[in-house]
């Protein structure tokens, strides 16, 4: 009966380099103490990434908050100008006194705040609510400063957003969120 | 689709942590070091799945995984470049009675650690050993000295 050949073979080459010409090890030292200087650079790096991340340069720390008010003093803006994706925050409005008027405040949110930054919540909840002009208008009834306004944030879309709020009859603060992946 | 582009971010920076970590959590692993494999792969699942916790989304992730795991292997096989910057070479640890102590230094290993690879083979002492090499895989292999009579 005549022997099958296996297709497709090549012979065994002594390809791997020798340690003192006795064991096929391939080590390669030039390699190691190159790979060994890069190991310093990636943890150096890191070491940089977890300094940044406890200053806040990556959200939730205190690089990351931001505050802005209207000449006035009628708002009082507290948020974090870096956001995480898909992590909770709060946006805190304080109403001064120019604010409230006839026991109401009306507080304008473009619309940036509602959906690029997922606005998930205002509290307290609004009497009306009214669209229009790019953004909502909230109604809250109100009594005297001072008064709070909390937004509880779920941002899901990465990037710059830009956005406006602001109360009639004074000028809208104006600000950016960056949100980070 | 984010699923995807987690899970090729999420393969490729664990893969160049756990390289620059040490060469051991492939092998020989203590206990200090299954903490760190549990760990990081439990925190980098959180932001592959995200909220999206369906068993499509998680069947997607394990496939794309898969694929990639596949393509690396691939790349290495063919690149023996690609085979060290990801697995690294072999290094000779002892050599004819000697330390080298540049590599034990630079893989932050111990005399114990040969010392522990060496009794399973039956090697009682240093002296007995004439090669230690730890491998690509982060084990150790050890080699005893011939006897006089063997030469």
């Amino acid at each position: 009966m005549p022997t099958q050949e296996v297709p497709f073979t090549k012979p065994v080459e002594d390809s791997v380099p020798k340690v003192d010409n006795a064991i096929a090890v391939g080590e390669d030292l030039d390699f190691q103490r190159r790979w060994w200087k890069f190991e310093r650079v990636i943890w150096s790096f890191f070491l940089l990434i977890l300094l940044c991340d406890a200053l806040g340069l990556f959200g939730r720390g205190w690089l990351a908050k931001a505050h802005a008010r209207t000449p006035d003093g009628a708002l009082d803006l507290k948020y974090e100008r870096i956001e995480r994706a898909s992590t909770p925050s709060i946006m805190t409005i304080k109403l001064g006194p120019s604010a409230i008027q006839n026991g109401q405040a009306h507080l304008f949110l473009s619309d940036d705040v509602i959906r690029p930054m997922g606005a998930q919540r205002i509290a307290p909840q609004p009497a009306t609510s009214v669209i229009g002009n790019g953004g909502i208008t909230y109604t809250f009834p109100a009594t005297a400063p001072p008064a709070t306004i909390t937004i509880a944030l779920e941002p899901s879309f990465v990037g710059a957003h830009h956005f406006h709020l602001g109360i009639p009859g004074s000028e809208p603060i104006h600000a950016t969120v960056v949100v980070v992946p | 689709m984010y699923t995807l582009v987690h899970a090729i971010v999420g393969y490729f920076f664990l893969m160049i942590v756990v390289r620059v970590l040490t060469r051991r959590p492939g092998a020989q692993m203590t206990l200090f070091e299954f903490v760190i494999v549990f760990l990081m792969g439990g925190v980098i699942i959180l932001s592959t799945v995200g909220n999206d916790r369906s068993v499509t989304n998680c069947t997607c992730a394990v496939i794309c995984v898969g694929f990639l795991h596949r393509a690396t292997s691939w790349a290495k096989a063919k690149s023996p470049r690609l085979g060290a910057f990801l697995d690294g070479t072999p290094l000779v640890l002892l050599k004819k009675g000697q330390w080298q102590d540049e590599v034990m230094q630079g893989m932050r290993l111990a005399p114990e650690d040969v010392m522990a690879a060496a009794r399973t083979k039956g090697i009682r002492s240093f002296e007995d050993i004439d090669y230690a090499i730890l491998e690509r895989n982060g084990g150790i292999s050890v080699m005893e000295k011939e006897e006089e009579g063997d030469k």
